[in-house]
């Protein structure tokens, strides 16, 4: 009797979940008219940036009168691939990826893409069917984020590379771009970009006031980030800069930086608008950061699907979405941007 | 034991109506060919796992073993060009030869399997991003690749471990035959050869069991290469089906479902105790509650919420329905 | 009623049954104040169950308890040590890494503004100890010194709850003829001052000595009761197995064959300093006897290749075996019988069927299959030979008396035809029905030609059984006895390292 009890205990918790999840969280999920465009905006992972892009989704799902589901892939490769595939049996009309491993993954974005309206946002895999890529020119950011480096040590000296992974294009690009413009190479064109070797140190140039040391990776792993920070400081006793290509590194620097009380020798240029990043820039404590204003790809993503579902093809492959250099002339203004957005985005 | 795998059958089930009823589109074949390829991938591991568990052991490597036999599948089919046969004995040696180390150091050596295995988990994972440096890579050549001559035959491989055979309207992923014959093995190794009953009575009393003139130490080594070697072939099957390794994350965490899957199947952490089917079938219930998730439209950050009560209730009636089982056999007294 | 005329302690009516097992069916006892009970018993006749009832370790089905007259109830060690009732356990409980002191009032120190009062605890533990004749500082750490004296702390430690009633269970097994003589001193000193003991003890030189009055438990009952002056050997031997003792140990005179076993200054692991040599013939039951702890066990487990040897001969039939492992004693012919029988003799969660054929699947496997016809075959011979009672052949060992799972370990060592068999402890914990069949198992055994050695702490078991027998003390073989040389006392001398006397 009480194998029986216990079984329709757990059957009953789990439907429970089950309404409390399609009641609580989405109720429009099954009253919606069958008529409404289902999209599907899916990220490479569990971070505060997909969170603000969520937002735009949302604002662009109530702007539209569409309805859009945001998944998060916790681990990876298998996860994101588990997740589109359920998108496509539950039959949505479109869905926006940020594939996480462009070249290998073609053949099931190919598969996905003979289903259901595919376009790729924030990291392209052009070797894909995908009908555009929504993003950010992650070269140009990058040699934007150079000139921020340039501005922040006019005289010159040794740059640390932080980012979580090194698989993805868009970190290649912007870590490419980071490189050439301090090295003061000349400007190469997005889809050719020649890259240097992932493990390639002491990078400098003749004319060239700055040293390139290493480009440490963390996988994502925040701890990790913060001691890859510690362990240069240890390392390299001149070290003048560190920029932050992902979301959490600035921050991260920021923080071992600050325990090891080194804010006045070491600065700090990064990538994306965390907060902690923007308090610091409002500080002082770091000098700039490039924001690629995230909303924006959820919003264009979930406009650009919503036009292709109407039938209208994208005019080119490639939408590039304007990023934003943030220093302390328009920290206070872009914060409450910022703010407002990710304020928005809750209400839904 | 037949009532035990009528629990977790029921489990299953219970959750696949449910989601078909909330969800029909659930039910379409394209969704089924993809729950069983999943079910299949996971539940090859859980099998594994579930020879070491039923010693009384515990293997944490298994998914950084994954993630190093994928990796080192990729770099011999794409970048060396290597023999595809050749490569896949390769790495099947390679599979055998960790569960060997394992077993060696868990009965000459004397370290706890935890530890053992603990520290295998940290060392395959680095060896396999240090091989590639970190980078993603994956078993299908491009025309840069010195496999490329290699092409046709593995496009064969590929078929083999992730392809689809048509049945009608209904394709069957190819994992799900590996399974089946997988499974078949097991189950009669473990009910049918002496050495499945050692591997049993150890599990409940290593000393009873040694005290009976049993090699014991032979037979724990046996479990942790079959553990290791299911995990390379999981591997194999993980690398072709994603066509994407990543060094640092490809099975990453895997051991956990793979124990979770053992565990809910019946097997006791305790030792002495699983069955085969029951593995499978709750590698398949795992997977269906992550579909099912999807299905439904929950948010996905409540997935390992989900899971983990589900393991959890699972167990806790699994225990309900032993002690009853217990105590008819002691009323059943002379 | 008036307390004075009512006993201290009174008990009947009570049941207690485990699963499988109806230990207590019905028992009665009662005790005076100032008074030493022996109870005793032969293993499994439920002394110890009623001990632990009485501590509060566990509860009884049901009974009715009196102390002074008033019902009262124990439901936990709480409640006993409320009533004055004491258990000194067999192994002793205290903590080796704290001394005299902490240990006497663990869990009840003193205490002074919420801090032990240590001066306090140090006065009072010295009282105690004085009164058990102990002159120890009390800063001694308990684990370093000898048993015997433990035991006395042990005792001191239940004189600090108030005990009214102290319950000895085998006091002496592990203590020496002199450690033994100081405890009966202390046990005489307080029976002098009203408290009273219970005392459990195999040895009925001991009871003769102590008791003023002995209860005898058979088979979970009471099987009688002696006063002072009826309490003798023969008497005692007569309710404990419940007829002449020439009856129940049926034995004929063997002649024995050639040499099966025999050990040549073989070391053992555990006293590799004492090189031990003996012999078993065919057709041959000796006996090892000897105290706890003095290695007889670990001798078995030698020459089983449990523990393998440190160095010197085995010889098997004469010829000269090095045995490493379990597997490669079997293969020679030698099975074991162990004394823990859970842990080493069975594999509890398994089936009858199971744990009959664990040793013999590989001779009768092809290529690794299990040969299910030859499984049965082995099960069915073993639950016919030995008497096994079992609903099924699929009962899960777990679920049968003691004396049935004995005879599985007997049944699946059967079935390999040894020539040697080793038994440790062969009738513990097992009822007076079941020992009398194992006694004969032994006895045809023997009589077909096996050697068999057996190691017993039941004295009369060796008498009763051994047509010659070994006795050890702290690792070495002390004496060898012959049949006719066989009695109590040269037991206890030889195994109490009193070989003068031998």
């Amino acid at each position: 009797m009480n194998i029986k009890k216990a079984l329709s205990l757990s059957f009953l918790t789990y439907l429970l979940l089950l309404f409390s999840g399609c009641g609580g969280e989405n109720p429009s999920a099954v009253e919606k008219p069958s008529d409404t465009p289902t999209f599907a905006y899916v990220t490479n992972g569990i971070d505060p940036f997909w969170d603000l892009c969520a937002a735009g989704v949302r604002i662009a799902e109530k702007e539209f009168g569409v309805q859009c589901e945001v998944l998060m892939p916790p681990k990876g490769v298998v996860d994101q691939k588990r997740m589109m595939e359920a998108m496509l049996a539950k039959g949505v009309d479109g869905v926006a990826v940020s594939p996480i491993d462009a070249e290998n993954q073609t053949p099931f974005l190919n598969e996905v893409g003979q289903n259901t309206i595919l376009i790729t946002q924030d990291a392209d895999a052009p070797k894909s069917d995908r009908l555009v890529y929504i993003g950010t020119n992650n070269y140009k950011a990058g040699r934007a984020l150079g000139g921020l480096v340039k501005k922040a040590i006019p005289e010159g000296g040794e740059v640390m590379i932080f980012v979580g992974r090194l698989e993805q294009l868009n970190a290649r690009q912007r870590r490419q771009g980071v490189i050439d413009e301090l090295l003061n190479r000349p400007m190469q064109k997005l889809d050719q970009v020649k890259f240097d070797p992932v493990d390639a140190s002491d990078l400098k140039a003749e004319g060239s006031k700055y040293i390139v040391l290493d480009t440490r990776t963390d996988n994502f792993d925040k701890a990790k980030a913060k001691s890859n920070a510690e362990d240069s400081m240890t390392k390299y006793k001149n070290l003048k800069c560190m920029v932050g290509l992902f979301a959490y590194n600035p921050p991260a620097c920021i923080d071992a930086i600050r325990e090891a009380n080194k804010q006045n020798q070491i600065k700090v240029c990064g990538f994306d608008e965390q907060d902690a990043t923007l308090q610091a820039i409002l500080d002082g404590n770091a000098h700039g950061t490039i924001s690629q204003q995230p909303w924006e790809y959820g919003y264009e993503s979930i406009k650009m699907l919503k036009s292709i579902h109407e039938g209208k093809q994208p005019d080119a492959q490639y939408f590039e979405l304007p990023f934003l250099v943030v220093d302390r002339s328009n920290v206070e203004e872009f914060w409450a941007k910022k703010k407002e957005m990710a304020a928005l985005g809750k209400q839904q | 034991m037949k009532k035990n795998v009528l629990g977790i059958f029921i489990l299953l089930v219970a959750i696949f109506v449910i989601t078909a009823v909330i969800n029909p589109k659930f039910l379409n074949a394209y969704n089924m060919q993809n729950l069983i390829k999943w079910s299949s991938l996971y539940a090859v591991m859980s099998l594994g796992v579930a020879f070491v568990i039923i010693t009384g052991g515990i293997d944490l490597s298994i998914g950084s073993v994954v993630g190093l036999v994928s990796v080192v599948l990729s770099i011999c089919l794409k970048l060396e060009g290597m023999d595809p046969w050749s490569a896949i004995g390769i790495t099947l040696v390679l599979s055998l030869g960790i569960g060997l180390l394992h077993g060696l150091l868990i009965t000459k050596a004397k370290v706890q399997p935890f530890v053992v295995t603990l520290c295998g988990l940290l060392v395959y994972r680095s060896m396999g991003r240090w091989l590639t440096d970190n980078q993603s890579i994956g078993p299908m050549p491009y025309e840069e690749d010195a496999g490329y001559k290699n092409l046709e035959q593995i496009q064969g491989l590929d078929f083999l471990f992730s392809g689809k055979i048509a049945l009608g309207s209904f394709n069957l992923p190819t994992p799900a035959l590996f399974i089946l014959v997988l499974s078949i093995a097991a189950a009669v190794f473990l009910r049918r050869t002496i050495w499945g009953r050692y591997l049993f009575a150890l599990g409940n009393n290593e000393e009873g069991t040694r005290y009976s003139g049993i090699d014991t130490d032979r037979m724990k080594i046996l479990a942790y290469v079959l553990c290791s070697l299911f995990a390379g072939i999981a591997g194999i099957l993980f690398a072709f089906e994603l066509d994407s390794v990543q060094p640092a994350q490809t099975g990453e965490f895997y051991e956990l479902y793979a124990i979770a899957a053992a565990v809910l199947g019946g097997c006791s952490l305790r030792g002495g105790e699983g069955s085969v089917l029951g593995v499978v079938i709750a590698a398949a219930v795992i997977r269906l509650i992550y579909n099912s998730i999807n299905m439904v439209g929950i948010s996905t950050h409540l997935e390992f919420g989900i899971l983990g009560l589900v393991i959890l209730l699972g167990v806790i009636g699994d225990e309900f329905l032993k002690k009853a089982v217990a105590r008819k056999q002691a009323a059943q007294k002379t | 009623m008036d307390e004075s005329s009512s006993p201290l302690l009174e008990v009947s009516g009570l049941r207690k049954s485990f699963p499988g097992v109806l230990a207590l069916r019905g028992v009665s006892l009662h005790l005076q104040k100032g008074e030493v009970l022996a109870l005793i018993g032969e293993n499994g006749a439920g002394k110890s169950t009623l001990m632990k009832i009485l501590a509060g370790v566990q509860p009884a089905d049901e009974g009715d308890f009196r102390v002074s007259g008033k019902k009262v109830s124990f439901r936990n060690v709480n409640d006993a040590m409320d009533k004055g009732i004491a258990l000194i356990h067999q192994e002793l409980n205290l903590c080796g890494n704290l001394d005299l002191a902490a240990n006497v009032f663990l869990g009840r120190e003193p205490t002074k503004a919420g801090l032990i009062d240590e001066s306090e605890m140090r006065r009072q533990t010295e009282k105690f100890l004085s009164q058990v004749g102990l002159n120890l500082p009390v800063d001694t750490l308990a684990g370093s010194i000898p048993i015997g004296k433990q035991q006395l702390v042990e005792i001191a430690k239940a004189l600090s709850c108030n005990a009214r009633v102290l319950i000895m269970d085998e006091p002496t097994s592990s203590l020496s003829q002199k450690e033994t003589e100081t405890l009966f001193e202390v046990v005489k000193n307080l029976r002098s001052k009203g408290i009273s003991v219970i005392y459990i003890s195999h040895r009925l030189g001991e009871v003769k000595e102590l008791a003023d009055r002995v209860t005898v438990f058979r088979d979970g009952e009471n099987a009688g009761e002696l006063m002072q002056d009826q309490i003798d050997h023969d008497n005692m031997v007569k309710l404990m197995v419940g007829r002449e003792l020439s009856e129940f140990y049926d034995r004929q005179v063997h002649n024995p064959g050639k040499p099966v076993l025999s050990l040549k200054d073989l070391r053992c692991p555990s006293y590799p300093q004492h090189p031990l040599s003996l012999e078993v013939s065919e057709g041959e039951i000796v006996g090892v006897a000897g105290l706890v702890g003095a290695g007889r066990t670990e001798l078995l487990q030698t020459i089983f290749g449990v523990t393998p040897a440190l160095g010197g001969s085995l010889e098997i039939s004469g010829e000269a075996k090095e045995i490493r492992n379990p597997r490669a004693a079997i293969s020679v012919g030698i099975a074991l019988a162990p004394e823990d029988r859970k842990q080493h003799g069975l594999v509890l969660p398994m089936s009858v069927r199971e744990n009959s054929s664990l040793p013999s699947l590989q001779r009768d496997a092809s290529r690794g299959w299990l040969n299910e016809n030859a499984e049965r075959t082995v099960t069915q011979n073993a639950v016919k030979s030995m008497k096994i009672k079992t609903p099924n052949y699929e009962q899960m060992a777990r679920f049968l008396s003691g004396g049935n799972q004995q005879k599985i370990v007997l049944g699946k060592w059967l079935a390999m035809s040894p020539k040697l068999l080793l038994l440790d402890e062969p009738t513990r914990g097992i009822d007076v029905g079941a020992k009398r069949e194992i006694y004969k198992l032994m006895e045809k055994l023997a009589g077909e030609g096996m050697a068999i050695l057996f190691v017993s702490s039941e004295m009369e078991e060796v008498l009763g059984m051994a047509d010659r027998a070994y006795v050890m003390h702290e690792g070495q073989i002390s004496g060898e006895l012959s049949r006719d040389q066989l009695s109590e006392k040269a037991i206890m001398n030889l195994a109490t390292g009193n070989l003068a006397a031998a």
